[in-house]
């Protein structure tokens, strides 16, 4: 799978802070890559920088191999950001804007691609119609029909589901799915970290300007050593006690259900503990970590500076 | 410097449709002064001659009142179309999409000059209703309005550019566009000032611009309109010049 961004060496301060320091990363072509990271982890400033929108103090980007400076006007045909921000232009019509936005990227008469964009994104019925007049949600589907608009190889999503309902979300996802199906590539930054995990391949999770860990989703999560076994009983576990199965555990629903956090190597031994109780189990459900987990843990958003 | 057609036009047709939808307030709101302008001289010196140019005196007052719409408007497009740009947030849109730098100049340029000169043609079909208009020389009056309209739209980005409010491009206007347009000889003849005024004219810009289209108008002025030509071309390049280095670099608009 060839290179479709490679970051080496950025550096990007505003003035005593540090917004971005020694960035490099690799993403593939036709990945579905997460970005994601706290506020003021620097996710959008690396993304205004491969735009064109930061400037970057040092460092190099390619775009499908070429140099987002030198030959800028090639990486932003090859790019279709969607902004954070909700930003529209007052005069004209979601139509009008779609079609001055394909003519900015170089294509005339788009209105095929454009009718396909409006119906995606559930705007058709809204073609004629302000931005103004626009709930919020629907100006965030228009900045996403602007980036899509001239059909961009890399399509970067900074926080596009913000403010838009979960009706919406998904079908938007579905969008996005099958863009990356077709082989686009998808760079997301997103707060909802189940989207993160349901969607992308392989995630970078940044903090205070670094890149704290790449790797596949799969191996994130298992980089945290944490299971929960959920045990229904079919009567209640009366005379469980914390000394006979030596670790801490939830009994809920009348004792008939039973919690335990433990880590992968205890698993065999409390299983075979329950199963010396002689209990009748109903169902058994053993759960990994999330992706919150591996991001509150590499985050220190738990509290834990050290 | 390479130049797309589609990218470019594209950006000019943004430019000029964002002031043909709002016309009543960008073409024909300005007429209303001018035509005040017009009915006030027209009436107050009917009978007065200009000294040394022997015309009357609407005929001298004319191309500079032209000269003023077309300067006022040119600049107000393209200020107010960057500055109302980065208070939406779609500044971001040109930044984003792949504009070459010339390209956004001249684009945004374009649209100041097609307002600037509509709003300049409107006022000389309006102003023959008082002078009668006559042109002496109408390709060359073209030619300058042409220029004059392109200095004023470059001179409006640079004032786009620069504001971090509509407030900052007021301080332009109405620092140096309005009082370098009434002492440039819109309503006298420069040679007629008393003492050094008439040398210290010769250090506005504007001068040379009212000069030189009240010579392709009625065929005189107050100094040789090659002279104020190419005092103009050249401010017109150099204008262009530092107004596509100030995209290149992102001037006030990347972080």
């Amino acid at each position: 799978m060839s290179t479709a961004i490679k970051i080496r060496d950025i550096n990007k301060s505003y003035g005593s802070l540090q917004a971005l320091a020694d960035i490099n990363l690799d993403i593939k072509k036709g990945e579905f890559f997460g970005l994601l990271g706290p506020n003021g982890a620097g996710k959008s400033t690396l993304i205004g920088i491969l735009g064109g929108l930061v400037k970057k103090d040092s460092g190099s980007v390619t775009v499908l191999g070429k140099d987002i400076i030198k030959n800028y006007r090639e990486t932003k045909k090859s790019l279709g950001i969607v902004p954070q921000e909700i930003t529209f232009d007052p005069y004209f019509t979601v139509r009008e804007t779609l079609e001055i936005h394909s003519g900015y990227f170089g294509i005339k008469d788009n209105d095929e691609k454009i009718d396909e964009l409006l119906e995606a994104l559930s705007l058709t019925d809204k073609s004629e119609i302000g931005p103004r007049q626009l709930s919020g949600g629907m100006k965030r589907r228009l900045l996403i029909a602007k980036a899509l608009v001239h059909d961009p190889e890399i399509i970067v999503l900074d926080e596009p589901t913000a403010g838009v309902d979960v009706e919406l979300r998904n079908s938007l996802w579905e969008y996005v799915i099958s863009l990356n199906e077709e082989g686009k590539t998808i760079i997301l930054t997103t707060h909802y970290l189940e989207e993160a995990e349901a969607l992308c391949d392989r995630i970078a999770i940044m903090n205070k300007g670094k890149i704290v860990k790449v790797d596949s989703k799969e191996n994130l999560i298992n980089s945290i050593d944490k299971k929960l076994i959920k045990i229904q009983f079919a009567d209640a576990a009366h005379g469980l006690d914390e000394e006979l199965l030596e670790i801490d555990f939830n009994l809920k629903n009348n004792k008939r259900e039973i919690e335990i956090e433990t880590a992968r190597q205890d698993l065999d031994k409390i299983l075979k503990k329950i199963n010396d109780l002689n209990l009748e189990i109903v169902d058994i459900d053993i759960e990994s970590a999330k992706l919150e987990d591996v991001f509150i843990k590499l985050t220190n958003l738990g509290g834990d500076d050290n | 410097m390479t130049i797309n057609s589609i990218t470019f036009l594209s950006l000019v047709r943004r430019e000029v449709a964002r002031f043909t939808k709002v016309a009543i307030q960008t073409i024909f709101a300005p007429l209303i002064s001018t035509g005040l302008y017009l009915i006030i001289f027209s009436y107050s010196f009917q009978n007065r001659e200009v000294a040394g140019y022997g015309v009357p005196y609407i005929s001298f007052i004319v191309p500079g009142l032209i000269m003023m719409s077309l300067i006022q408007n040119s600049f107000a497009n393209t200020s107010s179309s960057l500055i109302g740009a980065k208070y939406n947030g779609i500044i971001i849109d040109f930044l984003l999409a792949p504009f070459s730098y010339i390209e956004l100049s001249l684009g945004f340029m374009i649209g100041g000059m097609v307002r600037g000169l509509l709003v300049g043609t409107v006022t000389y079909l309006v102003s023959i209703y008082f002078y009668g208009g006559a042109i002496a020389h109408p390709l060359l009056a073209l030619f300058f309005a042409v220029l004059v309209s392109s200095i004023f739209s470059l001179f409006g980005i640079i004032a786009g550019l620069w504001a971090e409010k509509f407030d900052h491009v007021s301080i332009f206007s109405n620092f140096f566009i309005t009082p370098l347009t009434f002492l440039s000889g819109v309503f006298y003849s420069v040679k007629g000032l008393p003492g050094i005024w008439s040398e210290v004219s010769l250090f506005n810009p504007v001068f040379y611009m009212v000069d030189a289209v009240r010579f392709a108008f009625i065929g005189q002025s107050d100094i040789s309109p090659y002279f104020s030509a190419l005092i103009i071309s050249s401010l017109a390049v150099f204008l262009l010049v530092v107004v596509t280095y100030l995209f290149k670099i992102g001037y006030k608009v990347k972080s």
